[in-house]
């Protein structure tokens, strides 16, 4: 009898290693996110997403028979924290690396990734020249800056506004798209009354609401983070100011609404990709499911819902080409792989990497402080 | 002038906190010449804790807005004081002898230590205090109006900092904390006992930059792991300002950091803001090296 299963045993192995001679050893992906410092919050998002996204699919099966394994490395949302971290998981034997968050950050390890034919795929770094370097393995899911700032263009002169304040952090996401929405309306004579930067993090604002007021515009477009953002409105009621404002895609987390206050949210209007929430695909639906049961809550902002994009492509393209061969990979990603259903929408990729197609919606927030899809 | 004054009235706010968390570095260094790193963090604590308080045991429900926020106060204080002579113990004490840079190190280090649990235990995202427990209402005065919690901000500050300079210059333990100060070998031979002298000014200095804390959240409702570095960085310049070591100095330090800053943004550039705020520093440092009230310590050290 010990014979005989012993003998099984040998068989059985026998027979896997003939079937496929990978099967269980599992596709490793990456995943290099800000777990810690000041962008904490979207990072660990990011990993919940990816971990549930890998679990589900390997509850399904995984990738043609074997698991998923995914390994996350943490940036601390700082370039030298990211170099190492890119070097770590470098000599871990992943396919692909999800990530990151920050533009600055991802520079500092795409030229690691792109030496040891590892296919990288930001997430949240939306700066323009990432993908003008011809690197072979960059991709993105998110949009770039200068889409955004030609909606935010657009918004603004949609809306009649006769004087334009512009206010930014000074970080260089947030200044470039300040920039890039400043050429576009001075190119059409628009009256910018106020182009200024604040300090993040520093919880008053009042100095520079009374300044902006003075200069009396009719809106406002700030292209910083919800935090501030969420003060700014939150100040400006409290002075009385009525003027509307716009954010970018970075005020795009309901905490804005928690730190503003229902009163002093209401009104306002923001440009992003759309989050899950407001999409009707069934893709979007099972993962909102999905994502509530285990986590009983919302995701906090849409990058870290497009690290879950950035994991699903990948995982197709393994699937697709049968192969774990970067250049297959990547040949599939930006030439085949068209219209992708996505967790935010249809996904294409351009030969540069870019994410195709115009993503960037208007958002408002409603009285009850839900934030509404405006057509 | 409109503008004028209501600039003025925003940098006294914002100046009130600074030289609340200020009074904590200054303290510090008078008794132990360490500039405490973590004291920044401290303050983060104490706005965590407070908002903690205020809903796990629904205060709101039984007091009216101004109970609420001094039983809120006196618990925060306490608690975080009891951090801050935790951390003395735990981190400064068996450093005493070393060299001074050691103990630097070691508060920097409590610092991330404090930042990283904070985050740990609450959470990354920003947390919010309610917003319901304060009046909105405005008072006017000379024909503006400033909401009514910015003066109480100002208030309570102005209000503590009195206490602390009649506690340091009226009691016994007050008299020994400045003798501990001059000369701590002295004191000693004095019979002051010198461990317990610093002991309590670990717990005044974080009971109130913890209660500044408290005021943050209770007035701007965000509060996030990382806020005690921009506000310990902040009132550390104040306490620079002011004269490092001496008490008033700290407050006319903070107060006079949170006018310029405001200035700076209404009259020069917002972008330029903490830019000008450090020139302000460089100039009076360069005229006064030892800060505004600062005494002469060449003798010392």
């Amino acid at each position: 009898m010990k014979k005989m299963s012993v003998f099984m045993l040998v068989l059985m192995i026998g027979l896997l290693g003939a079937g496929s001679a990978l099967a269980d050893d599992p596709v490793r992906i990456g995943l290099m996110a800000p777990l810690t410092g000041a962008w904490a919050s979207e990072g660990q998002d990011m990993k919940q997403i990816v971990e549930l996204l890998a679990e589900s699919l390997n509850a399904a099966g995984g990738i043609n028979g074997r698991k998923v394994q995914v390994i996350t490395a943490d940036d601390g949302g700082d370039p030298r924290t990211a170099a190492l971290a890119a070097q770590r998981l470098s000599t871990q034997k992943i396919v692909a690396v999800i990530g990151t968050y920050g533009s600055a950050v991802t520079e500092a390890s795409q030229g690691i990734y792109d030496e040891m034919d590892i296919i990288q795929v930001a997430n949240g770094s939306t700066a323009i020249r990432l993908s003008e370097k011809g690197l072979k393995h960059f991709l993105r899911t998110c949009p770039r800056d200068d889409e955004q700032g030609l909606v935010a263009y657009q918004t603004l002169k949609d809306g009649g506004y006769k004087s334009i304040g512009i206010l930014h952090d000074n970080s260089s996401y947030a200044k470039g798209l300040a920039d890039e929405a400043k050429t576009l309306l001075d190119k059409d004579g628009a009256n910018i009354v106020f182009f200024e930067a604040l300090t993040p993090k520093q919880n008053d604002y009042t100095a520079i609401l009374t300044r902006m007021r003075a200069s009396n515009p009719d809106v406002v477009f700030f292209t910083g983070y919800y935090g501030e953002a969420g003060l700014l409105l939150r100040q400006k009621m409290e002075m009385n100011w009525p003027v509307p404002f716009i954010g970018g895609d970075a005020t795009n987390n309901p905490d804005l609404v928690k730190i503003a206050g229902n009163a002093a949210a209401k009104g306002f209007r923001f440009l992003s990709p759309p989050v899950p929430q407001d999409l009707d695909t069934p893709e979007a639906k099972a993962f909102m499911e999905s994502y509530r049961g285990k986590y009983n809550g919302e995701p906090g902002s849409v990058w870290a819902v497009l690290a879950g994009d950035g994991f699903r492509v990948v995982a197709k393209a393994i699937e697709a080409t049968g192969s774990e061969d970067p250049g297959k990979i990547v040949a599939y990603l930006k030439n085949e792989l068209k219209d992708f259903p996505g967790l935010t929408g249809p996904i294409s990729f351009d030969a540069k990497g870019d994410r195709v197609g115009d993503l960037y919606r208007l958002y408002e927030v409603d009285a009850g402080g839900k934030f509404v899809l405006l057509p | 002038m409109d503008l004028f004054l209501q600039q003025l009235t925003n940098g006294l706010a914002v100046g009130s906190i600074y030289a609340l968390i200020a009074l904590g570095y200054t303290m510090v260094y008078g008794v132990l010449k360490l500039i405490n790193f973590a004291h920044g963090d401290l303050f983060a604590i104490g706005a965590y804790l407070g908002l903690t308080l205020l809903t796990t045991f629904g205060l709101s429900q039984y007091l009216g807005p101004m109970g609420v926020v001094i039983v809120l106060a006196v618990m925060v204080m306490g608690l975080v004081a009891v951090v801050g002579a935790v951390l003395e113990r735990v981190a400064y004490r068996p450093l005493r002898q070393a060299h001074r840079l050691s103990a630097v190190v070691s508060a920097m280090g409590a610092s991330i230590f404090f930042q990283n649990a904070l985050m740990l235990v609450y959470g990354a995202r920003y947390k919010v205090y309610p917003h319901d427990i304060l009046p909105k209402n405005a008072v006017s005065i000379m024909g503006f109006e400033i909401p009514l919690v910015r003066l109480l901000v100002l208030l309570t500050s102005v209000l503590m900092m009195v206490a602390l300079y009649l506690f340091i210059q009226k009691t016994r333990i007050g008299t020994a904390i400045r003798a501990a100060a001059i000369d701590q070998r002295a004191a000693k031979l004095m019979g002051i006992n010198v461990d317990r002298v610093i002991m309590i000014v670990f717990l005044i200095g974080p009971a109130l930059g913890g209660v500044a804390g408290l005021m943050v959240g209770l007035y701007y409702g965000q509060i996030n792991f990382t806020m005690g570095w921009m506000y310990g960085l902040k009132a550390f310049t104040a306490a620079i300002l002011g004269g490092i070591g001496n008490i008033p100095g700290a407050m006319v330090g903070g107060l006079l950091l949170g006018v310029i800053e405001a200035m700076g943004a209404a009259y020069i550039s917002i972008a330029w803001k903490d830019a000008i705020t450090f020139m302000v520093l460089i100039a009076i440092l360069i005229v006064r090296p030892t800060g505004l009230l600062g005494e002469r310590v060449a003798d010392k050290v």
